[in-house]
């Protein structure tokens, strides 16, 4: 990953994250929110190769933990998203191609929500962390589980896109 | 050079976990640059979040919308009007009538409720992507609000002032699992501590073994020192069930909170209560007690002394007779 897609990767997080935090957060969505953050940063993972994906994970996590209202530590989201980076890097050919298996690449981009979250949770119990009973945690992974398979594939024809634009003619 | 673009690849992975490890040591170690990084986003963030507010709200209450459709909006309002109106009104009484009967008018209750606040209006809520139950406010340190500091609605207890910037302040909602207020109830002021569980409902624990919790109790907040953070008497909630626990030590129930925390437009920041509010859970003082004595005369005259006649005679009993 070159250093100026290294920027702007990290200048379009930043302005995912606002977007996130001054809209999204605001609408009341039935059963549990839905973070469009979480969801376009998997995909973005997804589509990268190795070490993308590590890189990728890390600086999604990096500016998601700039988020005022979070409890958890600075790092807690950047830990836990390079290792999602990870996961998906070695299991790049099973998660195929977007254009070859749309419906394939969007369950594993809504697990990969859920696993981001899960980790979330059992990292922050690790720290002493409270967040909340067993019941409303599973209401909220399976609440961000639907939404983000509703809204996936609203989306990700035009992150493609983005993604292929931002690309130099040799990372092609 | 596959195998030396794995090495790469596994040192890579290695040094980014190692960097992300080590910001959370720093963080929790307590370094500044950490915590200044956050205060500077949400420095950032606030004048988004106020002109994005003004534009997205009716966008955000698209979904309760439509779930309420069908009713008449106009009397959903004025139903909901007349109920907060109620509880607040119940509430309040219920508190008055608690410390009337322990504490005889010790307390003055003109200054019950009479608190400097500062309004502010809520511009964004917490992110999906974590657990904590935050709102974010247009007023800061501008305006006076500082961090603990109690925040109400027009029903209750809402939270407490978390993080304040010069133009935005974030506000732990009581709902958060991390969320813990002392409160008192009002008709026995016995002491608890509430606990925030993540949903609606709230859990109380009542820390004299010997008290008692009914349903329907009304809930206070029992006060900090200094009033920080939480000022005492602001309505929490009511008591909805009390668990039985036959194994356990003390004794706990289920709030319901009167304050809506998913349908907060306007709150206000507490600044300072008055000085005429108790701080500290009001102790009954022991009545005066009047003692007579009674000097024998030294003379033989078995007329009694002036002293000896104020002995109270029942009145009642000479006039029926």
């Amino acid at each position: 990953m070159s250093p100026v897609r290294i920027f702007s990767t990290l200048g379009f997080f930043f302005v995912l994250f606002v977007i996130q935090e001054s809209a999204i957060s605001l609408i009341h969505f039935p059963v549990s929110g839905f973070s469009l953050y979480l969801a376009i940063a998997i995909s973005l993972i997804a589509f990268e190769d190795h070490n993308g994906a590590l890189v990728t994970g890390f600086l999604a996590g990096i500016v998601l933990d700039l988020s005022p209202t979070s409890n958890a530590p600075f790092g807690q989201w950047a830990l836990i998203l390079t290792f999602i980076g990870f996961l998906f890097a070695i299991n790049k050919d099973s998660i195929s191609d977007l254009t070859s298996s749309p419906i394939t690449f969007v369950i594993f981009v809504a697990i990969g929500v859920s696993a981001a979250l899960l980790m979330y949770l059992g990292f922050g119990a690790l720290l002493g962390e409270q967040n909340g009973s067993l019941s409303h945690d599973g209401i909220i992974l399976a609440g961000n589980l639907l939404w983000t398979v509703i809204f996936t594939p609203m989306f990700l024809p035009a992150l493609e896109r983005v993604r292929e634009y931002s690309l130099s003619a040799r990372e092609r | 050079m596959a195998r030396g673009g794995g090495n790469r690849s596994r040192l890579l992975l290695v040094v980014l976990l190692v960097t992300a490890l080590f910001f959370i040591t720093l963080d929790l170690r307590g370094v500044s640059l950490t915590k200044g990084s956050r205060s500077v986003t949400q420095t950032v963030l606030s004048p988004v979040q106020r002109t994005v507010s003004s534009i997205f709200s009716p966008v955000g209450r698209f979904f309760s919308d439509i779930k309420n459709f069908g009713k008449t909006k106009a009397e959903l309002n004025q139903i909901e009007a007349q109920n907060k109106s109620l509880k607040t009104q119940l509430a309040l009484n219920s508190d008055i009538k608690g410390e009337l009967t322990q504490l005889k008018g010790v307390l003055d209750l003109a200054g019950r409720g009479n608190f400097k606040v500062v309004a502010a209006r809520v511009i964004a809520r917490g992110s999906a992507s974590s657990f904590s139950q935050t709102i974010t406010l247009d007023v800061g340190t501008s305006s006076g609000v500082r961090s603990d500091m109690t925040v109400i609605s027009q029903d209750g207890l809402v939270g407490l002032v978390k993080s304040a910037t010069s133009s935005s302040s974030i506000v732990l909602l009581m709902s958060d699992p991390s969320f813990k207020v002392g409160v008192r109830i009002a008709r026995s002021q016995g002491i608890g501590v509430l606990s925030g569980e993540g949903s609606t409902s709230y859990s109380m624990t009542l820390l004299d073994p010997t008290g008692t919790i009914k349903v329907g109790d009304t809930l206070l907040t029992n006060g900090s020192e200094n009033n920080k953070p939480f000022i005492p008497g602001v309505p929490v909630g009511q008591v909805v069930k009390v668990d039985d626990l036959v194994a356990s030590l003390t004794q706990t129930a289920t709030v319901e909170s009167y304050a809506n925390l998913n349908d907060l437009g306007v709150v206000s920041v507490i600044l300072s209560a008055p000085t005429t509010a108790p701080s500290t859970p009001l102790v009954p003082t022991p009545n005066p007690r009047v003692t007579i004595y009674v000097t024998p005369t030294p003379t033989p005259n078995p007329t009694l002394s002036p002293a000896a006649t104020v002995t109270p005679t029942p009145t009642t009993k000479a006039k029926k007779k």
